[in-house]
């Protein structure tokens, strides 16, 4: 495993340890150094106003002074100031009894902050190489299918990102998509589709994980995708569909898949710049998942041959 | 008097074959724009008459001008209601 380039300073060594193995896990490699600074201690409190945004467990808040994000499931802050690539961060107690989901959900919101600031932008969506070194991008709602057909490209040979969680850069003139690693999270129901039952129970989050290489596909750090899927999933047993999606669609698809586009106005412009660019160098399809993807055989690329 | 339109200073535009998304930063939201309202929106980067907006239309499209005032004033209607929009007199 290559040690991220995310620096981590904690004044709490077993803290520290546990971070820094998540942090290393997640294989990132951002462009310029960041920095998380960890205290254990009194978060200060949240401001009086509502967020600028939020979302389950996390509520941001932006100004000219930077951003400030909280997490719900236990006292936790971060604090970054500007656009410097420092984050300060404050764990309570009751935070480091948590320090698995703490890491998962709190801190990860944080790396999402960090990086925009050295030129990676969030978006929520699973990447995958097909056999035809195509880069896939498969972008939905949290019920779209993203992880089931990530762990399905998996089974067919594909090399797969992550099923969740990527970040958009610019690369030698294209735009690529570079995955923040972590298991291919299932449902029961995704597990069922892929007759797996061997992963590794994920049981804070009710689902299972596998790794691409648990399920014969290799992992891909890097994307650079051909193809924009907006995923969902079809209803009454209706085989697997493609569909043409316009470019403005597409636009505000990506937009709303990267939705911290829309916080902080010092980073807006190379954000917004980077989704037009994908969207004018991918071709962008509406992807409805059927049960027939599950058939032996490769139906994507029956699909998109 | 002379009203002036200009786009809010918070929008942000993207493009992509003439088609776009414009996101306002202080509300945060977006909306997806049309060929022509791609265009209205360049256009209104600089204050701008109703006249004027109506005039890069009709060379842009090459429309009558009735029609081009129509779809400007339409335009504008719906800018306003987003808070897309700033107007002065002068």
């Amino acid at each position: 495993m290559t040690p991220s380039a995310i620096r981590l300073s904690c004044d709490d060594p077993a803290v520290a340890t546990t971070v820094r193995r998540w942090l290393d896990a997640l294989a990132l490699q951002p462009p310029a150094p960041v920095t998380i600074d960890i205290a254990v201690g009194a978060p200060a409190e949240d401001p009086p106003d509502p967020p600028t945004f939020a979302q389950p467990h996390l509520s941001l808040w932006t100004d000219a002074r930077g951003a400030r994000l909280s997490w719900d499931g236990a006292p936790a802050q971060a604090l970054l100031p500007g656009v410097d690539p420092v984050a300060r961060v404050t764990l309570s107690p009751g935070a480091v009894d948590r320090l698995d989901d703490c890491c998962r959900i709190f801190l990860l919101g944080v790396v999402i902050l960090l990086v925009r600031r050295v030129g990676w932008h969030h978006v929520h969506a699973a990447t995958a190489v097909d056999p035809k070194g195509r880069g896939w991008l498969f972008a939905g709602n949290a019920l779209a299918g993203k992880s089931t057909t990530a762990a399905w490209c998996a089974t067919r040979g594909w090399a797969v990102g992550t099923d969740d969680t990527a970040f958009l850069t610019s690369e030698g003139g294209g735009v690529h998509v570079v995955a923040a690693r972590g298991p291919l999270a299932l449902r029961d129901g995704g597990n069922a589709l892929l007759s797996r039952a061997d992963g590794t129970p994920l049981p804070s989050r009710g689902k299972t994980g596998y790794r691409p290489e648990d399920l014969g596909g290799r992992w891909a750090s890097r994307v650079r995708p051909e193809i924009i899927a907006f995923s969902s999933v079809g209803a009454g047993g209706a085989p697997t569909a493609l569909g043409a999606v316009g470019a403005r669609e597409t636009l505000a698809a990506l937009v709303r898949w990267s939705a911290w586009v829309l916080f902080e106005p010092a980073l807006a412009d190379e954000h917004l710049a980077l989704l037009a660019r994908l969207a004018a160098q991918a071709r962008s399809l509406r992807l409805t998942l059927g049960p027939d993807l599950f058939a032996p055989g490769d139906r994507l690329m029956e699909l998109v041959p | 008097m002379t009203t002036t339109y200009r786009r809010h200073p918070d929008l942000r535009l993207a493009a992509l074959e003439g088609e776009g998304v414009v996101l306002h930063l202080g509300s945060r939201k977006y909306f997806t724009v049309s060929e022509t309202g791609v265009t209205l929106l360049e256009l209104l980067e600089q204050p701008r008459t109703l006249e004027a907006l109506v005039s890069g239309l009709v060379e842009r499209y090459e429309v009558d001008p009735a029609r081009a005032e129509r779809s400007v004033r339409d335009f504008l209607d719906r800018c306003r209601a987003a808070g897309l929009l700033q107007e002065a007199g002068s």
